[in-house]
């Protein structure tokens, strides 16, 4: 399943939506643009009466009084634009920066079960490369294609001021250059998002031909790695080629109305100025806005262009907060720390049931192993336990409260998850902890720290506390990372901790370090304790037997074993190994 | 237009940035030659056209609707149709010089890349070679493409000097000599821009990475709550950029509001000239017309020279950073060979420790510190030929440093703790040398105990591992590591903990299986796993670094090795088990102290 993308009419909405919000500031911004446009019109105009003015004979002083005035519009023209630039940088800025957040936001409160069958990798190129697109288009292009439309809008305006009759002479190459640029705009998008994802592959496999550079050289995967890169180099060069097409019919297409236009004015307009009908200096400024207007136009063609591809960005981060939420917070409070599970299923996938059917009581304070061979659904027992996922059938309450009722932060104070999976977030040792607790001091910091056996690294590194770790900072071992998570949850302090194998990916010497620091992370808490090593069940007060999605056995080690069933069997042929 | 990528990329002289420059606009002379010319013919045509629109207004002027104006005007149009038909080829010419350059550097890196081994990691961080294609080739393709350009604005430029200075020198020396100075102006004010914008993206990528993270480490955050601590970070940063972005914007606008003025009083100033000039009847109003026409023309050729000036900057940046990578040597097969292969039986000895695998036999090797296996392990795929100087291992009584690296490749295999799976449909990537068929991949799926992985990935065989096989949980990537490793069928397998996070009843599985699928072919398993080392062959015992004993696991543990022996092998491969239930009954103890 993938994470949805919005539709068309929903993006428009969102993007009107959006621009109908900063109504103000855009209408202010268009007309700061605006104004110092109508003062860059200036030019042609005036060279336009100093034509004539030769061509009729004038003085020196007409000049210069022309010329004084170009002057003051010149100055005008600069004074506007910087501080319509400066405005619509700001706003660009403003709201950009708003929408990203509100994204983030929405991201860290998707379902977790949509983000797992979505796969991470689409929600982090929708948090990097969408993000990263819309905002060229957010920042650069709203504000361009403001001062193109108005710049344009302005100069048609001048010509037709300056003299309809001739300025009609203008628009002989545009019904030509509308067709062409519609048949590219209709081309273009799906061409431009082609080319970035073919960039976005071969990045994709030099990271991973570097990142996995021992095992390429151990299984001799060189050639194939290097076969790889050219053929998303080839994909590359197709997609190139394919919008290098497309543009080779929309340059001359477009050149051609610019071509056409001066040559239309200059006939036309010389016509009409041999019977005296239009002064000579008319047809010369209409000529020059002529050219004038090939910068704006090229300008828009441009930046539309950008936006369409924006918009396909816009799409998937829309798309994001189309998720239905798994959970709404009701109001009702647990009356007691006991964790219960009754009925229990999970599918997920329709009609794949994962677990048929589970019902467990937790005791507050006690230890269960949960066993079983790989893929019985043990893990995603542990998850529901944990409240991760809103069971498809059945429920887990605490206190008598079903868990995805519970607010989130306050679901964390009772009961919490650590995996196998280990991550160091971005940012300082502290603030890795302080996910846990946001007003936690540095002391709590560095008792949690001793708690799990952490604080001697941690004060060994260059700024203890506040040195950067995670992606481009300080490099932690997995078992360091681990060693975080566990003191996170010594901070968080739930009552209820579900543990799904924390410390299997690790090497055996670090796991038994690990290990160690986690009997005190365990102390006084109920522990449901996920393991593929059948010493854990052998010490835990209880053992459940997960298979096939069901709890097949539960109970004490010494009695399952007398029971003589499967656990019996298996503990029979581990103790034997050992 | 040729396909890219060409044939062979050659080989580049690594010396510096100017000679993998030069190289490349060697390899591709024809289509910048291309480029140049087409470059020059648009730009000549543009030059020419206000001189035609001048001539135009005076022809009006003199004769009115007449001959004048309709030479000049069909002139305007034919010298357009060429100038436009010219700048679209030409944009052709550029796209290739653009590809051809950026594509060979790009997989020049990649090709070294791929041959390097963890050299390149240990020499460059990931990223900068990730960026070498992603943005240093780019750059340097952008010299390439910005090339017919900037050769055709030099010409215009000369071309409306010559016909400047025909109509009016003072006028003339004005155009030629002002633009210029009036873009050096407007260069200076660059560089505080550069430097607000450089500060500004590197807050957003700060912000980038931060975005990435949450994302990454969604699933970690979801377990222990935090979200919202998280999403008040990344605000900060995102608040951030935006103030970042606000003060780019401070030097932006007065750079644009100065890109205005300088030109433009400028043109003013040389319409007063012009003007006055052809008041006293010194140069015609047409003329006047050509000379505001080529002011406002010029700015583009000079603008095109300011772009090149900034590509060739950024192209040699860009170079001297992809001939870095170029320049990383692999650490193992650089020499050439000096010795032939010994023929197929023979044993592969480690000198160092003295464990040997001989041929046909499955052996375990153990020791106390895990580390040290893998060391002895490791050593025998010959990763770093330097390194491995004084600790040889022998293949036939010839050092694997000597043999030729593609022969050691083909006939060892080792598989390291922390395989690399790469993304790709599973059934290729399972079968890396490309020789088995589906029923031989499905096998090794089985032997591996990975069946599973088959229903968790839609389309099965051929569903698409992704990048790192993330969408598998931490077990499923190591069984499909061994699977991929079975597979390539060596004469010598070496597997450094191949189950360490699988479950016990599947440990005992697939080392059964394992044993059995490799009986007759030398293999040598690291791992203190007791239900492993039942089905080997033979266990080796290393201590210090030493081989201490052999024997199979039930003799050794029996005191076949002595009684001495016996205890510390017991210990070692029982140890898991001690410690932590020492470790599990603590936990427990103080559990039931306080409930």
């Amino acid at each position: 399943m993938r994470l949805p993308i919005a539709d068309g009419p929903t993006v428009r909405a969102y993007a009107l939506g959006l621009l109908r919000a900063h109504r103000s500031a855009l209408t202010r911004i268009a007309v700061l643009h605006g104004l110092a446009a109508t003062a860059g019109l200036a030019g042609p105009w005036l060279l336009g009466r100093v034509v004539d003015g030769i061509t009729h004979g004038t003085t020196g002083g007409f000049i210069d009084r022309m010329v004084a005035v170009g002057l003051v519009a010149v100055l005008t023209q600069a004074a506007l634009t910087r501080y319509a630039t400066r405005a619509s940088i700001v706003f660009g800025e403003q709201v950009f920066a708003r929408l990203r957040e509100e994204f983030v936001e929405t991201v860290t409160t998707l379902p977790l079960s949509t983000v797992e069958r979505a796969g991470t990798g689409d929600l982090v190129a929708r948090t990097t490369n969408d993000v990263n697109r819309l905002q060229h288009a957010v920042r650069f292009g709203v504000p361009r294609v403001i001062v193109a439309v108005v710049s344009i809008t302005l100069t048609v305006v001048a010509c037709v001021l300056v003299s309809p009759l001739v300025a009609l002479a203008l628009f002989v190459g545009v019904p030509g250059m509308v067709t062409v640029v519609r048949w590219y705009l209709r081309r273009a998008t799906p061409a431009y998002v082609r080319e970035a994802a073919a960039y976005a592959t071969l990045n994709g496999t030099i990271t991973e031909s570097v990142e996995g550079a021992r095992t390429v050289d151990a299984l001799s995967l060189g050639p194939r790695r290097h076969r790889r890169v050219r053929s998303d180099l080839h994909e590359a060069f197709r997609a190139e080629r394919a919008t290098l097409n497309l543009r080779t019919v929309l340059f001359p297409g477009v050149d051609l109305a610019f071509v056409l236009a001066p040559a239309a004015v200059l006939l036309w307009g010389g016509w009409l100025a041999a019977d005296g009908r239009v002064s000579l200096g008319a047809v010369t400024s209409i000529v020059l806005y002529g050219y004038q207007m090939a910068g704006p136009v090229w300008e828009l063609i441009f930046w539309v262009d950008e936006i369409q591809v924006a918009m396909t960005a816009l799409a998937r981060i829309v798309g994001v907060q189309l998720v239905a939420p798994d959970r709404t917070a009701g109001t009702d409070r647990p009356v007691d720390e006991r964790i219960a599970a009754e009925g229990l299923r999970y599918a997920y996938r329709e009609g794949h049931d994962v677990l048929h059917g589970i019902d467990l009581d937790l005791v507050p304070g006690e230890r269960l192993a949960v066993v079983g061979p790989s893929g019985a659904g043990k893990s995603t027992l542990g998850r529901l336990l944990a409240g991760i996922h809103p069971p498809t059938g059945g429920r887990v309450t605490v206190g008598g409260v079903p868990l995805v009722d519970l607010p989130l932060d306050e679901l964390r104070g009772h009961v919490a998850l650590v995996t196998q999976e280990h991550h160091v977030f971005v940012g300082s040792v502290a603030d890795n902890l302080r996910l846990a607790a946001e007003h936690a001091d540095d002391h709590a910091l560095e008792h949690a720290l001793r708690a799990v056996d952490a604080w001697d690294w941690v004060q060994a590194l260059p700024e203890g506390l506040g040195t950067a770790v995670g992606s481009g900072g300080a490099a932690l071992t997995p078992a360091q990372a681990q060693q975080l998570a566990l003191a996170r949850l010594v901070l968080l302090d739930p009552h209820t901790l579900v543990l799904d194998e924390a410390t299997s990916l690790l090497d055996p010497r670090a796991a038994r370090h690990l290990e160690r620091s986690l009997s005190a992370v365990l102390a006084g808490r109920t522990v449901v304790a996920i393991a593929h090593r059948l010493h854990t069940a052998h010490d835990a007060d209880r053992v459940a037997v997960v298979q096939d999605g069901m709890v097949s056995e539960i109970g004490a080690h010494d009695d399952l074993v007398a029971a003589g069933g499967d656990y019996a069997a298996l503990w029979r042929s581990w103790q034997h190994e050992a | 237009m040729r396909s890219l990528p060409l044939a062979d990329p050659g080989t580049p002289p690594t010396s510096g940035p100017w000679p993998l420059l030069g190289w490349l606009a060697r390899k591709q002379a024809g289509p910048l030659t291309a480029a140049v010319l087409l470059g020059i013919l648009t730009f000549a045509c543009q030059a020419v056209l206000p001189w035609l629109t001048g001539r135009a207004v005076d022809g009006g002027l003199t004769h009115g609707f007449g001959r004048d104006l309709f030479r000049a005007v069909t002139g305007l149009v034919a010298l357009g149709l060429v100038s436009a038909a010219a700048s679209a080829i030409g944009h052709r010419f550029d796209v290739t010089c653009w590809m051809r350059a950026a594509f060979t550097s790009s997989e020049l890196v990649g090709r070294t890349a791929a041959r390097s081994g963890h050299t390149i990691t240990a020499e460059l961080p990931t990223g900068e070679v990730v960026s070498a294609v992603a943005n240093d080739s780019l750059r340097i393709g952008e010299m390439y493409a910005n090339a017919g350009r900037f050769v055709g604005s030099l010409v215009a430029y000369a071309v409306v000097a010559v016909l400047m200075l025909r109509v009016s020198v003072p006028l003339g020396l004005v155009v030629v000599l002002g633009l210029p100075t009036v873009a050096a102006v407007l260069g200076l004010l660059v560089k505080p821009l550069q430097r607000k914008q450089a500060a500004q993206r590197e807050a957003s990528g700060r912000l980038t990475t931060l975005g990435a993270d949450t994302v990454s480490g969604l699933r970690i955050l979801r377990g222990i709550g935090g979200e919202h601590v998280f999403t008040a970070r990344y605000r900060e940063q995102s608040q951030k950029v935006r103030a970042a972005g606000v003060d780019v914007a401070g030097t932006q606008s007065w750079l644009d509001g100065l890109q205005v003025l300088l030109p433009g009083a400028f043109v003013v100033a040389l319409v007063w000239l012009g003007a006055h000039l052809a008041l006293t009847g010194t140069v015609t109003p047409g003329q006047l017309v050509s000379t505001y026409g080529f002011a406002a023309f010029l700015a583009w050729p000079v603008q095109n020279a300011t772009m090149m000036l900034q590509a060739a900057t950024r192209a040699h940046v860009g170079a001297a950073k992809v001939v870095a990578v170029l320049r990383v040597v692999p650490a193992s097969g650089a020499r050439p060979a000096s010795a032939a292969a010994p023929a197929p039986g023979v044993a592969l000895v480690d000198e160092t420790s003295g464990v040997r695998v001989d041929t046909g036999r499955v052996v375990g090797l153990v020791s106390a510190d895990p580390d040290e296996s893998a060391a002895i392990a490791t050593r025998m795929g010959r990763f770093d030929d330097e390194a491995e100087a004084t600790t040889p291992v022998l293949l036939g009584g010839v050092a694997l440093a000597d043999l030729p690296k593609e022969e050691v490749r083909r006939r060892i295999v080792v598989a390291e703790a922390t395989p690399h799976l790469f993304s790709g449909p599973l059934v290729d990537e399972l079968d890396v040398r490309g020789v088995a068929d589906r029923t031989h991949v499905s096998h090794a799926l089985a032997l591996a105990d990975a069946h599973d992985v088959l229903e968790s990935l839609p389309g099965g065989l051929d569903g698409e591992l992704t990048e790192r096989g993330r969408s598998l949980s931490g077990g499923q990537r190591q069984r499909v590591a061994l699977a991929r490793a079975l597979l390539t069928d060596p004469e010598f397998l070496v597997l450094v903990e191949p189950t360490s996070a699988v479950d016990a009843h599947t440990e005992a599985r697939i080392a059964a299986r394992l044993a059995d699928a490799r009986r007759g072919r030398s293999t040598l398993v690291v791992s203190a796993s007791p239900v492993v080392l039942e089905h080997v062959d033979e266990v080796q015992l290393v201590e210090d670094g030493r081989l201490v004993a052999r024997g199979r696991h039930d003799d050794l543990l029996a005191g076949a090795a002595g009684a001495d022996v016996a205890d510390r092998y017991g210990r070692i491969v029982g140890r898991r088990l001690d410690e932590e239930r020492t470790t599990a009954a603590g936990g427990a103890e103080r559990t039931g102290g306080a409930s």
